[in-house]
């Protein structure tokens, strides 16, 4: 019974904000104190929503915004791992790769698309460039540091055991970057989803982005914000995804 | 000397501190037996740490020589094994996968009866799949030494292994450490800051003084074991002992014991 009232009380805690936010839309479209092309109701947001839904729109904007994601999401892992590994263990590859990697970083990824699309195009291609800019660098930033950070008594015990340097990278320095790793890679997941809809926004003619803009165009706000709302909870979907995967494969971290 | 393991000969390091040298060990000499249990003690920052990983090989030297079987330390080795202050089990390994590390190249089911003999040896057996964060002090420490043993190396080092345990504990290990000595008859080097720990199990006491390390006095412990901690014998050798370290204060401390 106790257990019962915890998980309520925790439970009202959690939906408390989201409820009353409901609540406050609710009124201010029921009330009129704002023009329906500007806020729509709840219930027109809820009918666009099956309708998108049903007519199987919705799940192909998804479709095609995720498959940009896993791509490019997937380059920028293997990349950010890779170079951020290279970079950590040596001082001379850091030193060659930072001050470019630093000045690039601090370019707003939107400040990339007008050039990305004149070299790529605006099709799948420059989605997936934009996607690796932005999510390789918190990856490879994340890899340096846990790399870096591998306490120095354990790679005298590789030492010790005389492990080949692969050992040493597999069996030490590897795994002890891999707290700082997920980091990076949960981040880098978050900024595919933000700069994949964003690229679309600007230049595409498919995907959930896409829908977004060209609902606005249309004077369908509802279609906007059944857009938006889908791309918080696939967002948030996502991330819980990443994180149970690497819950399970570090068994040792919980 | 003919039954001599390890011979070090007139050793001398040095570290680079702000570009400059400071030398850490002079003149080290010292001869142990085959078999034999020394204990190094001395005041925290006087190479004793150093000395042991020299003879590890994790560090160079700069002159002299260190001699285990008529050859060179140049590097870690598997006739070495090691236990540090800190157990250093890899955290992402289980016991088991901590414990073959030094073990390459043999058969799985060699591999797992080697494991699992060493594991008895330091009474851990069922803890194979275990990760070191769910093991206490006392028991991960144990499972670092039956790493470090697991390729019967000739000379075990430790460098303050129960340093980190409580009281209770770390008198527990010192027993365990004796017999597993007396069942492997491996050479041991102790390096401690515990006098009654140095005593308890060495053949021999090195003393050693500070800035730079050298070796001041060996204080053959001549009493059988399992020693007594109480006995007389054994608060005549730690007087001797305790007077290297506080020389100037040699009379006060005489009337405090």
């Amino acid at each position: 019974m106790k257990g019962g009232i915890k998980i309520n009380t925790r439970t009202i805690n959690y939906l408390a904000l989201p409820i009353l936010v409901l609540i406050f839309w609710e009124s201010v479209t029921k009330l009129k104190l704002v023009p329906v092309s500007m806020l729509p109701p709840i219930e027109m947001v809820i009918e666009s929503f099956i309708e998108q839904l049903q007519s199987g729109q919705l799940l192909n904007d998804i479709t095609i915004s995720l498959q940009r994601v896993l791509i490019g999401y997937t380059i920028s892992a293997v990349l950010g791992i890779g170079l951020g590994t290279l970079m950590g263990l040596s001082e001379k590859v850091n030193r060659f790769f930072m001050l470019s990697i630093n000045s690039v970083r601090q370019i707003p990824i939107i400040a990339w698309v007008p050039l990305i699309i004149l070299w790529a195009g605006i099709d799948e291609a420059s989605k997936i460039v934009i996607i690796v800019m932005g999510a390789t660098f918190p990856i490879l930033l994340n890899t340096i540091n846990g790399i870096k950070l591998t306490p120095k008594e354990y790679i005298e015990v590789g030492y010790l055991f005389r492990m080949s340097k692969w050992e040493l990278l597999r069996k030490v320095y590897f795994p002890a970057a891999i707290p700082s790793i997920f980091v990076g890679l949960r981040l880098g997941l978050g900024t595919s989803w933000m700069v994949v809809v964003a690229a679309e926004i600007i230049a595409a003619s498919s995907g959930i982005g896409f829908r977004i803009n060209d609902a606005r165009s249309l004077m369908e706000p509802e279609v906007v914000l059944v857009g938006m709302i889908v791309i918080a909870v696939v967002g948030v979907l996502m991330d819980q995804i990443l994180t149970r995967v690497l819950k399970k494969i570090t068994p040792w971290l919980n | 000397m003919s039954s001599s393991n390890l011979v070090i000969k007139d050793l001398n390091k040095y570290f680079r501190v702000d570009q400059e040298e400071v030398q850490v060990l002079r003149d080290i000499n010292l001869n142990i037996r085959a078999g034999e249990f020394i204990s190094i003690v001395g005041h925290s920052g006087c190479g004793k740490s150093t000395l042991l990983k020299l003879i590890a090989g994790l560090l160079s030297y700069e002159s002299g020589s260190i001699i285990i079987n008529d050859r060179q330390v140049v590097a870690p080795d598997i006739d070495r094994g090691m236990v540090f202050q800190e157990h250093r089990l890899l955290p992402w390994m289980t016991i088991k996968d901590n414990i073959s590390l030094g073990l390459k190249g043999l058969a799985p089911d060699k591999k797992d009866a080697i494991i699992s003999d060493h594991l008895e040896l330091v009474k851990l057996t069922g803890f194979e799949n275990v990760y070191p964060r769910q093991l206490s002090g006392g028991m991960a420490q144990r499972a670092a030494i039956a790493r470090a043993l697991v390729n019967s190396p000739r000379c075990l080092l430790l460098d303050e292994p129960f340093g980190a345990l409580d009281a209770l504990t770390r008198i527990q290990m010192q027993k365990e450490i004796l017999r597993i000595w007396e069942k492997e008859k491996t050479t041991m080097i102790l390096v401690t800051h515990d006098i009654d720990e140095a005593i308890y199990l060495g053949d021999r006491v090195v003393v050693m003084s500070s800035r730079p390390g050298t070796i001041q006095e060996i204080i053959p412990v001549e009493m059988g074991r399992p020693r007594d901690r109480g006995s007389a014998d054994f608060a005549y050798i730690k007087k001797k002992i305790l007077r290297f370290f506080f020389q100037e204060e040699d009379n006060a401390l005489q009337y405090a014991i």
